[in-house]
């Protein structure tokens, strides 16, 4: 695949990208590595999964990470009920006479047929290759990690009672992380390496124009020159990601809010900020800047600390 | 064009990263020659991101590989223009040199001026130079009338003004290096964070903490998750629901041992700052936070409350209020209430954390309590902002860390990987 290719895909899903990024795929492509991608929660690290899949024409086989996440959950399990209920069926009828029959029984405990499929197993052994999204790899636990590395660089898992599963097909693996511990060194070192930003106000008003045509351009760039604000605000804890600001646009829009008034600001604040301390401190910034309007767009700067706009003036 | 000359340029760089501490080698230059023949070398910043995608694997990486990268792929006009700074530099260093050698061959009498000394003379700030001229002005006739008497005092003051000299151009050194602010803080001698900076740097260890909340609960509930051995009475009980049929097991869980963790940090002066940033890192850490108790000390000792540790921005006010701030250091007697503190608050389970930088009153007294504290608390972890290269000019350092582990804690890396280690156990 080119770079022009991967681009005129990227523009039919509406992703926004960068050269950056473009060019990182096509590496990992290229080197048929996995990619880890970095970056804060929700400035569309799982979303590069997506569009992958529909750029490679790939289905997409996800698996969401979590604590206490094990190889029973993510690569395969034997169906314990299955075998169970077939032991007591054998038990039951001629085998309980028949030496060779409980043998064979026994063999087949442990075949395909009693074999669930978790996620990466069957990313591997798809006929078809397909993409494979390991989402927020932080929450899992380092142990997890260990049996990461096997599927990763040999694609193949070990069972035990089986022996070694080749891949049929090499999926293009993405691995997202938002950093909540830091990953180990061999996986990292397996990957090739994004990290994505925040983007900044031309990309957000770039990225609420490709998702939601219809919205108003006036509109789309206060309010992301409102949420890039908020972002850089030290005090606000838990920063707005981009999906924040689409619903934030959207609840605008579906109000009939032309500006971004302080007033509206206050009434909406629970699109796009999502806990109590965060709302208080956008009412001490908004406050802070003291003024009540800006109906004809002017900038007043120097007041209010730094990095509080209240971001309806500044387009 | 003949890509092999770039390839073999390719090689080089990987080194280069591997030599700024980047886990590449064989494999990655593989990677980046492959790549890069795809690509092609026309664009730059192409180059730049297939190389940083293969090379970089974390956030504090990248930076690094943007400034080698610059380094390395220089355009031509950049290299012209860099090679003209160096000359410039270069003959300018001559000229300093120059001037110091003159300056210093005057007194070589007494002096003895070596290749050390003019070079450290040369670099030296003018009011410096200016204050090591008088001093020769003041000795000058008794130094030439008895050189063997004034050589070594003269001589040795030289070589202290230089050597301070030096330590101060490597500590601004520290500022120079970084190039992603957020990423460079972490990396400053906490000494040099300013008042102005402080919200970034609190919010940088609340993110640090965040992590390590992260993981600490990850690790939690993983071991509560890991199978441990079958649990039969739980099996059989559960079996009764299915007839007898054991169609869920039950496995025993671990039990988790907690250590307690007893804090004493020094507030005395200059280490206001540090235990400041320390009591925030690990007062975020719930697990450890729970557990923890905490004593300040200066010249005496008091034991904090818990609840007016819960805001940290009143922490300074706090520690006036208890008429600690603003006095000398006395480890020992700190040492020697803790130990006698009753009910105990040291033991087997605990973990005493020393946040000082070891510069006491009393030294002997201090060694003698921290014994006594070592053979009474569990382990003894010592966290000392002076950075390590410097211990082995201070005396009470060097005695302290023969006595316990000491750990250089200069920046708020080094304190966070301590703190994590701490939690994590």
């Amino acid at each position: 695949m080119t770079a022009e290719t991967l681009k005129k895909k990227l523009d039919e899903t509406g992703y926004i990208y960068d050269d950056t990024l473009i060019t990182t795929l096509l590496v990992a492509l290229k080197l048929g590595r996995p990619l880890l991608i970095e970056g804060a929660a929700g400035v569309g690290k799982t979303e590069v999964a997506k569009v992958m899949a529909y750029a490679l024409g790939r289905e997409l086989v996800r698996l969401q990470c979590y604590e206490g996440l094990d190889e029973s959950k993510a690569i395969y399990e034997w169906n314990y009920q299955k075998q169970l209920l077939s032991i007591q069926v054998g038990m039951g009828g001629k085998a309980e006479k028949d030496g060779a029959d409980t043998a064979e029984l026994t063999r087949s405990l442990f075949s395909e047929d009693y074999l669930l499929e978790r996620p990466l197993l069957k990313s591997i052994r798809s006929e078809k290759p397909v993409v494979l999204l390991i989402d927020e790899i932080d929450k899992a636990d380092e142990e997890f990690e260990a049996f990461l590395l096997e599927l990763l660089s040999e694609l193949q898992v070990s069972i035990p009672e089986i022996g070694t599963i080749k891949a049929r097909s090499v999926p293009f693996v993405v691995l997202t992380s938002n950093r909540a511990r830091p990953l180990s060194e061999a996986l990292r070192r397996r990957c090739a390496y994004l990290y994505i930003k925040y983007p900044d106000i031309e990309k957000e008003v770039a990225i609420i124009k490709a998702k939601m045509p219809n919205a108003d351009d006036r509109l789309a760039l206060a309010v992301a020159q409102a949420v890039h604000d908020l972002r850089e605000n030290e005090n606000i804890l838990k920063k707005p990601s981009i999906a924040e600001t689409l619903d934030w646009v959207a609840a605008l829009e579906a109000l009939g809010e032309p500006d971004l008034t302080p007033e509206v600001l206050q009434k909406t604040a629970g699109f796009i900020l999502k806990n109590e301390e965060d709302i208080a401190e956008l009412g001490t910034a908004a406050g802070s800047c003291g003024c009540t309007e800006h109906s004809d767009g002017t900038v007043c700067e120097g007041h209010g600390a730094p990095g509080h706009h209240c971001g309806h003036h500044h387009h | 064009m003949d890509n092999s000359i770039y390839l073999s340029k390719i090689a080089e760089f990987i080194r280069l990263l591997s030599e700024e501490g980047f886990s590449v080698g064989t494999k990655e230059a593989e990677d980046a020659c492959k790549v890069l023949e795809m690509t092609g070398f026309e664009d730059r910043e192409t180059v730049r991101a297939a190389l940083k995608a293969i090379c970089a694997k974390s956030q504090a990486e990248l930076s690094v590989f943007d400034r080698t990268f610059d380094h390395f792929f220089v355009s031509a006009e950049q290299k012209l223009a860099n090679l003209k700074k160096a000359l410039k530099e270069q003959q300018e260093l001559e000229e300093r040199r120059r001037q110091a050698e003159e300056e210093l061959a005057r007194d070589r009498q007494f002096l003895h001026p070596d290749d050390e000394m003019i070079g450290g003379y040369a670099e030296l700030p003018e009011e410096e130079k200016e204050r090591l001229r008088k001093l020769l002005g003041k000795f000058r006739d008794n130094a030439e009338r008895n050189p063997k008497l004034y050589e070594g005092f003269i001589r040795s003051v030289f070589m202290r003004s230089i050597m301070e000299q030096q330590l101060m151009m490597e500590d601004s050194e520290l500022g120079v290096q970084e190039l992603d602010p957020e990423i460079g803080l972490l990396f400053r001698d906490i000494s040099q964070i300013n008042d102005s900076e402080m919200p970034r740097a609190v919010a940088m260890i609340q993110r640090v903490t965040r992590q390590i909340n992260g993981e600490l609960s990850a690790k939690k509930k993983a071991s509560a998750a890991s199978k441990g051995a079958l649990d039969f009475k739980r099996t059989i009980r559960k079996g009764l629901e299915t007839g007898g049929s054991f169609m869920r097991l039950k496995y025993k869980r671990r039990r988790s041992k907690r250590r307690r963790l007893v804090l004493l940090c020094d507030v005395s002066g200059s280490m206001i700052q540090f235990s400041e940033f320390a009591l925030r890192f690990i007062k975020a850490m719930s697990d450890v936070s729970e557990s923890s108790q905490t004593f300040l000390f200066s010249e005496d000792m008091v034991e904090v409350d818990p609840f007016a540790l819960q805001d940290m921005d009143q922490f300074v006010s706090y520690v006036r209020k208890t008429g600690l701030y603003g006095k000398g250091t006395d480890l020992g007697t700190a040492l020697e209430k803790l130990c006698a503190a009753k009910p105990a608050v040291l033991g087997p389970q605990t973990t005493l954390l020393i946040v000082s930088d070891a510069k006491t009153v009393k030294l002997d007294s201090a060694q003698q309590s921290l014994l006594r504290a070592n053979q009474l608390a569990g382990d003894v972890v010592w966290l000392n902002p002076i950075p390590q290269r410097k211990w082995s000019r201070l005396k009470s350092v060097q005695t302290m860390s023969l006595l316990c582990r000491m750990v250089p804690c200069s920046t708020l890396s080094e304190l966070a990987r301590e703190c994590r280690k701490l939690a994590l156990g």
